[in-house]
């Protein structure tokens, strides 16, 4: 299971990687199994980097490719904020910012039936997950978890949408909490849904604090930690 | 046919009703107040005649050529002056190549009733042998990025492009005087255009109900509101023109109060304008300086700065 001897593996991650790179080579590790996330593509033996960025491992044994882009490649298990563009008899048509619009099966929720099927008109938004994602076909997603229960997926309401880099969602919903969350939540109180796809829904009582959240996270992809909380007490300073 | 659909810009139920929720408090998403306006940055980068204008995330390039034509037979004192507007794809992805849309030709249309009707370029010193020989003044618009309000930043682009311009100068020659000889800019300093005034266009954005009001609307505002306005006046407080174009209609007294708020912020934004065209006159002016290469070094902007 220490296959720290083969270099690639090793050298490979937390630098950046551009595509054609083969970053690791299934014929040197046996009876082992690897999953592989965004940005990699398996060709037989040897994984190779589709998408420039830079290589992360998480044990046991996930790799993928994390890049910064305002567009957003369809992964598998990925939570995204969708929006309703159309329904048909099946599907209803979900605008996800990625190649294709996605499907979302009219029962892929919890307890769905088709006598139950929800009714939401174009422009609703919702909080989903990817449950495939192939190249050349729209990606299908699903409003329950692995499990089937609802577990929060579905329409938001009320509340205001705004679009961010994917990697800024990434940086977000990254544990330990990001620092400019974690210095705004400490004085206002909003509920907030943050998409991997770049999408982020703020909602709050009063509209102030959800254009100071908005505002906040939008500008602060460029800043330093330090700048985060300096910018974020400024903006608190000039409505307390 | 799928693919294009999901290149589309969508607004979402929430966010129209969002909009509409704190416009009630007067708070706009983007933290302005109602009769905010966003930080406009003026650059010329591509030398004379062009310019680069940016309205928080909107951005136009305005681009003025000139050429000599036989004028019109009823105006042959006259030169011609002639707007073009380009909605390039990469501005917005409902923005189609080819022919102009109906946003495209409105927008030439309010900046051309701008320009021509209030005379603020001056056509009789564009003529340079009556009946014969005028300049006709292009004025290309290009739209690069559309953050909502292109008909204000286009207007400054135009305004900011023709004050920068400068025009070859001419005489007339051969045996008869009836020819006209255009001396390149190395042998004559070319000459600017003259500009009586700058009429400055501020866009309204209308919100049934509450009767709420708005500056510079932004693109999501622009989705949502339910009317827009835009006046066309200069620093005098002249209205130059004013256009509205369908939505719902608006009270006079609304209309009154637009007026005042346009002639205020048209002052601020011809001294803006103004500020930017002297900078780059200036900035223009020093590169011609010949130096010296064995003088030692008197430097002018030192000088200049104190």
């Amino acid at each position: 299971m220490e296959n720290k001897k083969s270099s690639s593996p090793a050298g490979f991650i937390d630098s950046t990687v551009v595509p054609g790179d083969v970053v690791l080579d299934l014929s040197s590790m046996t009876n082992q199994t690897i999953k592989i996330g965004g940005g990699l593509r398996q060709d037989c033996d040897a994984i190779s980097v589709m998408k420039a960025g830079t290589l992360r491992f998480s044990k046991p044994n996930k790799y993928w490719v994390e890049s910064s882009q305002k567009r957003y490649v369809p992964c598998v298990e990925d939570t995204v904020l969708g929006i309703v563009v159309d329904s048909k008899a099946d599907n209803f048509l979900i605008d996800i910012k990625g190649p294709a619009l996605a499907f979302l099966p009219v029962l892929a929720f919890e307890g769905g039936t088709r006598r139950n099927i929800p009714k939401f008109e174009v422009g609703t938004l919702l909080y989903l997950r990817v449950v495939k994602a192939n190249f050349g076909m729209n990606p299908e997603l699903s409003c329950t978890d692995v499990s089937g229960k609802a577990a929060e997926f579905g329409p938001l309401k009320d509340g205001y949408m705004f679009e961010i880099s994917t990697g800024l969602s990434r940086k977000l919903l990254s544990s330990p909490t990001c620092p400019i969350l974690e210095a705004l939540g400490k004085k206002l109180s909003f509920e907030i849904a943050i998409g991997l796809n770049g999408r982020v829904w703020v909602n709050a009582t009063s509209p102030d604090i959800i254009v100071i959240v908005a505002n906040a996270i939008m500008k602060s992809e460029s800043l330093s930690t330090a700048q985060q909380i300096i910018m974020v007490e400024h903006l608190l300073k000039n409505i307390q | 046919m799928e693919g294009r659909i999901s290149n589309a810009w969508r607004l979402t139920v929430n966010d129209k009703n969002f909009i509409k929720t704190a416009l009630l408090s007067e708070i706009r998403i983007d933290g302005r107040k109602p009769f905010e306006y966003r930080k406009i940055s003026i650059k010329f980068d591509r030398g004379d005649g062009s310019s680069e204008v940016q309205i928080g995330q909107t951005r136009v390039m305005g681009i003025v050529t000139a050429q000599l034509i036989q004028p019109y037979k009823d105006r042959p004192k006259e030169g011609t002056l002639s707007i073009f507007t380009e909605f390039s794809p990469m501005a917005d992805p409902s923005f189609e190549p080819g022919r102009p849309g109906e946003l495209a030709v409105e927008l030439g249309r309010i900046i051309d009733r701008g320009l021509r009707e209030s005379r603020a370029v001056d056509t009789e010193s564009l003529c340079i042998l009556a009946g014969k020989y005028v300049w006709a003044i292009r004025i290309d618009l290009h739209i690069l990025d559309n953050g909502g309000n292109l008909v204000d930043a286009a207007n400054i682009a135009a305004l900011a492009a023709l004050l920068t311009y400068l025009r070859p100068e001419c005489s007339l020659g051969g045996e008869d005087g009836q020819e006209v000889i255009v001396h390149p800019p190395e042998i004559r300093e070319p000459l600017p255009l003259t500009v009586h005034h700058l009429p400055i266009a501020i866009t309204f954005g209308f919100f049934g109900n509450e009767g709420i009001l708005l500056i510079d609307p932004t693109h999501n505002e622009e989705a949502v509101m339910g009317g827009r306005m835009t006046m066309t006046v200069n620093a005098n407080g002249d209205i130059c023109a004013i256009q509205k174009g369908g939505g719902e209609g608006v009270p006079q007294r609304v209309i009154m109060k637009c007026l005042q708020l346009a002639t205020s912020k048209a002052a601020s934004i011809t001294k803006q304008i103004k500020d930017a065209v002297e900078a780059f006159n200036t900035e223009r002016a020093l590169r011609k300086i010949k130096r010296h290469p064995t003088s030692t070094g008197v430097d002018v902007r030192q000088k200049q700065n104190q």
